[in-house]
């Protein structure tokens, strides 16, 4: 649905984005992390033909953002770090316009625009004037603009920055309820927010991706699994060392007299069966195991620190 | 195209932009009508719209300033770069705007012709060739100041560069009666949109005149298209 294909933005002496690639089917959902500077609205400001790369091509199913234009951005909805709101517009022209600029059929752009107020909790302010609504509301009727039209891809750039934590909740619900209907990007600063919606992360840092995966796959690398196996270590160390699902097998001191506590250090799916499958023809009784997951925070921080 | 064109004029209207220019340019020109025709009992329309060509100059900067440079600056230009409406179609949509107030400001001085036409005599087709150029001059500023609008990052700039760029234009007349360089005073009275507007003062009609105009509101929007393009290649 959505291919970023080697693209590259230079400002001056400055790189914003370096060979950037990525792929995106439709209906999958990419949180887009990075911290200040790291590229993310440079990207979201390409894919969206706001601003021209300097090298690469992305293409909106199949179209090429710059040479068909009109063809790529009929499918996306974007929603900038800061909604491009007309303060003296009511919610109700201001949608109209969104939906004439999205080439909405005029018959059916007052149904459309009920469906969207709808899905965006807005029926009740369509009347007033944007100027005179809440941050809460001025940022529904950001995505609300994006939603017009029913474009495949809906980008948006940080869309909870600046609300409150209930408004925040609300927010990320009307994500959530996106998903599978359309191929979502967004951009947060909240790392917690990420892990709840979307399935896939890319960090971004100084430009460069330092890592894009499925968000299950990404907390379950270098996953860690602490296990007390009742028998000595003599016994338990070599097996242990033997299994090609971990990469790492260390001994913690200090457990129960007759057991032996090990971390191991998970390098693919199944590792936990390969370990029970050991364990029981070792006739081993496994006490305890218990998953040392890592938090989206710790793999971005670690991450962005390398 | 209409979308934007719509919204535009929602906007001028919706808000006292519209009205602000409008006032300002009837109040100018109501004085120039009271002195020059009212009180020298003149039914010589030709010199008030003589004189109003020049309210363009001070006036067009305002209405054209929200345009390019109010967009950019509240950030809502986003919206529409990424819909699928042209970059050309996005300028041409806010110039016709533009160019619709504009029209309304000058059928509101229609009624200076009306009372000339009541209580003496109105010289119809001159005056008609008048207004014509008064509309092609008013379009051509507009123009330019749309071009130059796509250079500032705030309104305030926006104005400033566009009686900046006006008075230059202006004062190009003025260089030309003044230097003794044959070239130069060619080159200058030919880009001077003053000696285009000069002839329909006079009730001529002239078609290079009006082709020149013409092209000159093309070449703006044209160069302001471009501007905007370039501005997606380079901007941070």
């Amino acid at each position: 649905m959505v291919i970023f294909d080697g693209i590259s933005k230079r400002y001056g002496a400055h790189q914003a984005l370096d060979q950037v690639s990525f792929t995106l089917k439709k209906g999958q959902v990419l949180g887009l992390l990075g911290q200040n500077g790291a590229g993310k609205t440079t990207a979201m400001n390409i894919m969206t033909g706001c601003l021209a790369p300097t090298k690469g091509r992305v293409l909106i199913d199949g179209h090429d953002v710059l040479l068909q234009p009109r063809e790529a951005k009929r499918m996306i909805g974007y929603l900038p770090e800061a909604a491009p709101l007309y303060d003296e517009m009511t919610v109700q022209s201001y949608l109209r316009f969104a939906c004439e600029l999205k080439e909405v059929e005029k018959k059916h752009i007052a149904g459309h625009i009920r469906q969207v107020a709808e899905r965006t909790g807005l029926v009740e302010v369509l009347g007033r004037k944007i100027g005179n609504l809440s941050k809460g509301f001025r940022q529904r009727v950001g995505v609300a603009q994006a939603l017009c039209g029913t474009p495949d891809v809906i980008i948006l750039d940080e869309p909870t920055a600046g609300l409150d934590p209930r408004q925040a909740s609300e927010m990320r619900q009307l994500i959530l309820s996106l998903r599978g209907r359309h191929t979502v990007i967004f951009s947060s600063h909240i790392l917690s927010e990420v892990q709840s919606v979307c399935d896939r992360v890319l960090i971004l840092h100084h430009g460069k991706v330092l890592c894009d995966s499925g968000l299950n796959e990404l907390k379950t690398r270098e996953n860690k699994l602490r296990a007390v196996i009742a028998g000595g270590e003599q016994a338990l160390l070599a097996p242990l060392r033997s299994l090609t699902k971990f990469s790492q097998v260390e001994v913690i001191r200090g457990g129960e007299p007759g057991t032996t506590q090990v971390l191991l250090t998970v390098r693919e799916e199944g590792a936990e069966r390969e370990l029970f499958t050991l364990l029981s023809s070792l006739q081993a009784p496994l006490i305890r195991l218990q998953s040392q997951e890592r938090s989206l925070e710790e793999i971005f921080l670690q991450t962005t620190a390398q | 195209m209409r979308a934007v064109f719509k919204r535009e004029i929602q906007s001028y209207f919706y808000t006292p932009a519209a009205y602000v220019f409008m006032g300002v340019f009837v109040a100018l020109a109501s004085v120039f009508f009271a002195v020059g025709n009212l009180l020298a009992r003149s039914s010589d329309l030709t010199l008030l719209i003589s004189n109003l060509g020049y309210l363009w100059m001070l006036l067009s900067p305002v209405l054209t300033m929200r345009l390019i440079a109010g967009e950019r600056h509240q950030k809502t230009d986003q919206l529409l770069f990424s819909s699928p409406c042209s970059l050309t179609g996005m300028v041409v949509g806010k110039y016709l705007a533009a160019a619709v107030v504009l029209l309304c400001t000058v059928m509101i001085t229609f009624v200076y012709a009306v009372i000339v036409a009541f209580w003496g005599t109105l010289y119809v087709g001159e005056v008609a060739v008048s207004y014509l150029g008064l509309i092609m001059l008013g379009l051509c500023y507009l123009a330019l100041d749309l071009f130059v609008s796509c250079f500032a990052k705030t309104q305030m700039t926006a104005v400033m560069l566009g009686f900046g760029v006006n008075l230059l234009l202006w004062l190009s007349d003025v260089v030309a009666g003044a230097t003794t360089i044959k070239a130069v005073e060619d080159a200058l009275r030919f880009i001077s949109l003053y000696q285009r507007f000069e002839p329909f003062t006079q009730g001529q009609l002239g078609f290079a005149n009006v082709l020149y105009n013409l092209i000159f509101i093309g070449m703006m929007l044209f160069m302001s298209v471009r501007v905007l393009d370039a501005r997606r290649w380079s901007e941070a």
